[in-house]
């Protein structure tokens, strides 16, 4: 699995577009067959305590992308806390275990593992 | 040579910008695209004069239309930023919004027809997770876009972290 991460709008569908995935490879925030799941942050952020049980099914997966959520301001809200911490430490884990992982930012890919 | 500096709020991208235009041939410009609200916004632009002050740069004060600016052709220039820019073309007064994309890029370009070094500093504002109005979103995926194109065509984009200088493309000048 390759774990592909960076800010909103940085780049990173069009990255994995660049190896050869095409908008029907790519599942928006859904967890079906198909090989490449987008916007992982919006599924841990509409269930973060169910989140972490997402892990396996994402191994799964050929590519995994997911907007980088945690800085800028701690949300005032709970849930907004919660939903950043979940999705950190998925994507923590989702690193350890993935083969490679690589960080967009102004479109550039950076591989960091 | 074009070069692209990005990165969060306070990391460092205007200094560090500042004394890679120094390193450049003169006359150096300083094009300042935000607009003043309040006393937060005058303390910010009294605290980049200060800090500009004895680098002989040229200020001009255009928060749009960048196209409008006539510079000599070995000029060095540094614009300052796309942030603000681009929120300034985006949103007029009545609240809408406006597709800007290419008319920025195509502004910049012109710019950079003039110029023989261009500097451009831009933002990262996409990582904080909120779920911003439909506006925001517009906004970030807007300056999100054209950090992208500009980072494909300059010859060099660094990321600024705590002062110092990642280099995402080219090499370090």
């Amino acid at each position: 699995m390759i774990l592909v991460i960076g800010a909103a709008a940085s780049g990173k569908t069009e990255y994995v577009k660049s190896l050869g995935f095409t908008d029907s490879d790519i599942a928006n925030a859904v967890m079906d067959e198909r090989p490449v799941l987008n916007n992982l942050q919006d599924m841990v952020f509409s269930d973060p305590d169910g989140s972490a049980n997402l892990y396996d099914e994402l191994l799964k997966k050929s590519v995994v992308i997911c907007n980088e959520v945690g800085s800028g301001i701690i949300p005032v809200e709970r849930t907004e806390r919660d939903a950043r911490e979940a999705t950190g430490r998925l994507c923590n884990r989702l690193a350890q275990a993935a083969e490679r992982v690589v960080r967009l930012v102004c479109g550039i890919p950076i591989v960091i593992k | 040579m074009r070069i692209l500096l990005t990165g969060g709020s306070a990391c460092g991208k205007s200094t560090y910008a500042e004394a890679l235009a120094m390193r450049f041939s003169l006359p150096r410009y300083y094009i300042a695209t935000m607009r003043v609200f309040g006393e937060e916004g005058q303390k910010k632009v009294d605290q980049h004069r200060k800090m500009r002050e004895s680098k002989n740069f040229i200020t001009i004060e255009c928060d749009r239309d960048i196209r409008r600016i006539r510079i000599p052709q070995n000029s060095t220039v540094l614009l300052e930023c796309m942030c603000n820019l681009t929120a300034n073309e985006m949103f007029d007064c009545y609240g809408n919004i406006i597709d800007v994309h290419d008319k920025i890029l195509s502004d910049i370009e012109f710019l950079e027809s003039q110029c023989q070094t261009l500097i451009v500093v831009t933002n990262d504002v996409g990582s904080d997770g909120v779920k911003y109005d439909k506006g925001t979103q517009e906004y970030i995926k807007t300056l999100g876009r054209l950090n992208i194109a500009l980072a494909e065509r300059f010859d060099c984009v660094y990321e600024l972290v705590c002062g110092i200088p990642l280099v995402l493309k080219g090499s370090l000048l």
